[in-house]
């Protein structure tokens, strides 16, 4: 195993060569740009046999291009920012649609502004994408690897998107350990297509025999019930839950290093009487406040939500049974109805026998920065409502 | 040639469209992945459709294309059958990318001169003076009122391999384009003019009278273009035919006055001296 | 009421709307197809009430069910789900007992095909059929329907299409009703959608080509320029349709150089 200092931009770059990725489409965008030269220049090197790359006019077109590449057969990748994430809003639908395990990179950045919050791919939700929030440059790596395992899971068959967070991650450096081509080959196998819809994966040319079994890849006027196909894709969503856990473990076994159980990691929750929950590097934030709360005598645990999409809902109505309240983090608003997370919270927790009270505070809005001590301020006003006080409001700007 | 097209076909009687599918599928055979996007005809082939969003038609055969080189498989060709709406206007940006970076691709477009899955509404590939259902003459309309965008010498100017345009009343000329761009590796595009029964409003059984009309008259002339230069006219004949026998059996321009009709064959006249001279040249200037 | 993509059975729908609120009733008028295919079945619903309609459900099960279009597929189609004592008007040339549905409903037809081809000079049927409409069911008036018409088709369009109306309001036959109070259900095989594999579209023609082989010289034009790969070349070197493709829209006849094909009506 080899190290080296890289910023978020190049773990990912490195975790799509380790996955042997085919083909890459990108268009380049602030500050998920360096992404697209680091693949490059693996691309003009050479050492990744077989990949094409090509420079899009669009991020419309960077979408299509792998969403086809992928449908054609060859492992893909694409990644884009903020408003470039936006613009792929309609092909993002199709690919998860067409259930074909794309993996795209989101370097966030905030529909309002060039600096990051998780805005751009909240607004994504309804896709049909599993997305997942990350919080370094090792788990950057380690995470694109691990989601084309995710994606190309029979179970699962979905795009998984993984968000992280413009510029304090994206163009921050820091020593990424680098595991060996031969163990990820070992973890990741080839991408198989499923049989059947994707055209060349047959050796015998069988996909040929259109008339025998006639597939059209796109056009959606299919015969059957037209609620089926939702139906499907939303159980898959939900299976994610399951295989997320199952690879994360596996990567751990592997590799020695452990991210929670894939869908969360848990900091300090053990005796703690409240917990606050954050994403991507805001938790490492709310970490050292954390730190400092128990430091203080006060008892607060976080949760980080590494997979929002689908939602670490077990996960949440087990602790939520140990804690006294919940104080949810959104680095999103959705302007008349508040934080994403929030409300997903509080619908995991509706059925509950035992009532937790779930307050909500939405900060870091267009790179706004979250500083030690904001986090710190949370973890009290949670232990306040836990304690039995009331909120000054459901939910808070920080 | 084995038929490639599927037997009973889905479209309107008499369509253009399907007649150009024909001719085309029965060249390439059946070694191809076939990419389409929301046109009129979309199912028309027995090859694996894919496809993707209408304004990206470049795009999803660049990704099949170079998924099919990334995986060794370049015996199978990636060749798109695509609409004038999805050419000319909304899939415009990505053909040109891809054209830009010559993907190797077959791009067919049967140009059937406005948005007929939609109901006949116009598109750039529209002609001036044609009445569409967004076009209606009235006190205010002449029906469209700008010229069709000439397409093929927009992509011609992307310097590619290969650009030409043919009809389905010249079915020689039109596979021998086919076959002649099948194996051309890089950016290929033949664009086939597709009369539209419903949409231009006549009778079913002109279709092909009407497409060579079309020819014979100059409004739609038979050329290649090569690498952007390299020019020839595959139909030179002695002397056109007049426009109005192109225009009259469509009741899209029945509502056209002589003076509109004679602007029209204006325009033509003055473009076949243009394109005679490059094909006695040998080259147009782009 | 069931009809094919440019028979019009969608403006029929709105007309007898509009001549229902002509009328002083409300009424609804419900198209449903898929993407736009001259020859495609479709279907379009009309509802008549004397309040404000508001229900927008597909009508499952109609009174009053018309049929377009005179090939056997359709005829079938509409005789189901009908209400109790519903009734059925069918384009048809011929009188309503030699129909397969006498007995089972209440039957009525009218030969819209023949009257829009001499009223019109082409089978678009929707007109032809809205007079007779008036006329069996007493649903609307005769006048209310003329003057929804003049609202779609102004000037002479809207002329010719009254003449349809006043024809096939003086030539549908009478109701010859059924024996039994609800009809059998059939089984039908319909291909409603523009997109799909289709199995068959012999039901799409109202002319087909008769090939006349004293004069066919072999040359293969129609076979070249029949845009649906609807005709076969045969052994002796003679063209033939393929029953199950031809959609009857005459390139073949067209393009023959020796006249060799003529373009039949489709006998029922």
């Amino acid at each position: 195993m080899s190290y080296e200092v890289m910023v978020g931009n190049k773990a990912t770059a490195v975790g799509c060569k380790l996955a042997r990725v085919k083909v890459a489409a990108v268009f380049p965008i602030t500050p998920q740009t360096t992404i697209t030269e680091y693949l490059s220049e693996i691309h003009a090197s050479g050492d990744l046999p077989n990949f094409e790359f090509i420079n899009a006019e669009g991020e419309l077109s960077s979408q299509v291009i792998a969403q086809a590449a992928e449908a054609t057969g060859a492992r893909s990748f694409t990644c884009t920012s903020g408003p470039g994430l936006l613009y792929m809003h309609h092909p993002m639908q199709e690919t998860a649609s067409k259930r074909l395990p794309l993996v795209m990179a989101v370097v966030h950045r905030g529909v309002k502004s060039m600096q990051p919050d998780h805005s751009d791919l909240m607004s994504q939700q309804w896709q049909g994408w599993l997305h997942l929030y990350v919080e370094n440059a090792q788990e950057i790596l380690d995470t694109t690897i691990m989601a084309y395992k995710i994606a190309e899971d029979k179970r699962i068959r979905l795009p998984v998107a993984m968000g992280y967070d413009g510029y304090v991650l994206s163009y921050t450096a820091e020593p990424v350990e680098i595991p060996a081509q031969e163990d990820v080959d070992k973890f990741l196998p080839p991408y198989k297509p499923m049989p059947g819809i994707f055209p060349v994966s047959d050796k015998d040319d069988k996909w040929r025999d259109f008339e025998a079994n006639p597939k059209t890849f796109g056009a959606g006027w299919g015969e059957g019930d037209p609620m089926k196909p939702w139906q499907m894709h939303n159980e898959a969503a939900l299976n994610g839950e399951t295989v997320i856990k199952e690879v994360f473990a596996e990567w751990g076994k592997k590799f020695g290093r452990t991210y929670g159980n894939g869908m969360i990691e848990q900091y300090r929750v053990e005796g703690a009487d409240c917990v606050i929950t954050a994403m991507g590097t805001i938790a490492g934030t709310a970490m050292a406040a954390i730190d400092k709360l128990w430091a203080d005598g006060k008892k607060v645990g976080l949760v980080k939500i590494r997979s929002f999409l689908p939602f670490p809902r077990s996960d949440f109505q087990a602790i939520a049974k140990n804690v006294k309240a919940i104080g949810v983090f959104d680095r999103s608003c959705q302007p008349g109805m508040w934080g994403p997370v929030y409300h997903q919270m509080r619908s995991t927790l509706y059925d509950e026998a035992k009532k937790t009270p779930v307050i909500g505070f939405i900060g870091g809005l267009s790179g706004k920065e979250v500083r030690v001590a904001d986090m710190y301020k949370i973890g009290e006003k949670t232990l306040k409502v836990a304690q039995g006080g009331k909120p000054e409001a459901p939910i808070q700007w920080v | 040639m084995d038929e490639m097209v599927l037997v009973p076909g889905s479209t309107c009687q008499g369509c253009g469209a399907a007649m150009a599918a024909r001719l085309t599928f029965k060249v390439l055979g059946p070694n191809l992945i076939r990419h389409g996007i929301p046109c009129c005809p979309d199912h028309v082939s027995k090859h694996p459709r894919a496809g993707s969003v209408f304004e990206a038609g470049g795009s999803s055969l660049t990704g099949t294309s170079r998924a099919l080189k990334a995986l060794g498989r370049t015996d199978i060709k990636a060749v798109a059958f695509y609409g004038d709406g999805g050419t000319y206007d909304i899939g415009f940006q990505a053909l040109s990318a891809a054209a830009e970076r010559n993907e190797n691709i077959l791009v067919i477009t049967k140009d059937n001169e406005a948005y007929m899955n939609t109901g006949g509404q116009r598109s750039g590939g529209t002609p001036k003076y044609a009445e569409t259902t967004t076009n209606p003459v009235g006190p205010k309309s002449r029906g469209k009122g700008e010229p069709k965008k000439n397409i093929p010498m927009i992509f011609a100017a992307h310097y590619v391999p290969y650009i030409a345009t043919a009809s389905v009343a010249f079915p020689e000329d039109l596979m021998q384009k086919v076959k002649y761009a099948k194996d051309i590796e890089g950016f290929r595009m033949i664009l086939i003019q597709a009369p539209c029964p419903v949409g231009w409003r006549f009778d079913p059984a002109k279709t092909i009278e009407l497409a060579r009309a079309g020819v014979q008259a100059g409004v739609w002339p038979l050329y290649e273009i090569e690498h952007g230069t390299s020019f020839k006219l595959n139909y030179k004949p002695k002397e056109l035919k007049p426009v109005s026998e192109y225009l009259k059996p469509q009741s899209r321009f029945r509502h056209m006055t002589e003076a509109e009709v004679n602007e029209v064959q204006g325009n033509v006249t003055t473009n076949w001296a243009r394109l005679l001279k490059a094909d006695e040249m040998k080259t147009v200037v782009l | 009421m069931h009809g094919r993509g440019g028979q019009g059975a969608v403006t029929a729908s709105r007309i007898i709307a509009t001549a229902a609120y002509e009328e002083g009733k409300y009424s609804q008028a419900i198209p449903m197809y898929g993407t736009e295919r001259r020859g495609a079945p479709l279907t379009a619903y009309v509802r008549i009430d004397d309040v404000r309609v508001r229900e927008r459900e597909l009508v499952h099960t109609p009174g009053i069910s018309l049929c377009f279009d005179p090939l056997l597929s359709l005829q079938q189609a509409v005789a189901n789900d009908l209400l109790p004592n519903g009734q059925v008007l069918l384009n048809a040339p011929f009188a309503p007992d030699k129909s397969e549905l006498a007995g089972n409903i209440n039957i009525a037809t009218v030969d819209a095909t023949s009257i829009a081809l001499e009223t019109l000079g082409r089978p678009i049927t929707n007109t032809a059929m809205l007079g007779a409409f008036a006329k069996a069911t007493g649903v609307v008036k005769l006048e209310s329907i003329e003057k929804a018409i003049k609202k779609y088709f102004p000037g002479r369009l809207g002329d010719m299409n009254i003449a349809a109306v006043r024809k096939s309001y003086e030539k549908v036959s009478p109701w010859v009703p059924a024996k039994n109070k609800v009809a059998p259900k059939m089984q039908v095989d319909l291909n409603v959608g523009g997109y799909g594999t289709l199995k068959d579209v012999s039901s799409w023609r109202v002319f087909y080509p008769v090939v006349n082989e004293e004069k066919c010289i072999g040359c293969k034009t129609c076979w070249i320029f029949c845009p649906e790969a609807a005709l076969e070349w045969k052994a002796n070197n003679k063209p033939a349709m393929v029953d199950r493709a031809c959609k009857g829209c005459g390139v073949c006849a067209n393009e023959c150089p020796v006249k060799a094909i003529e373009m039949k009506r489709v006998e029922i």
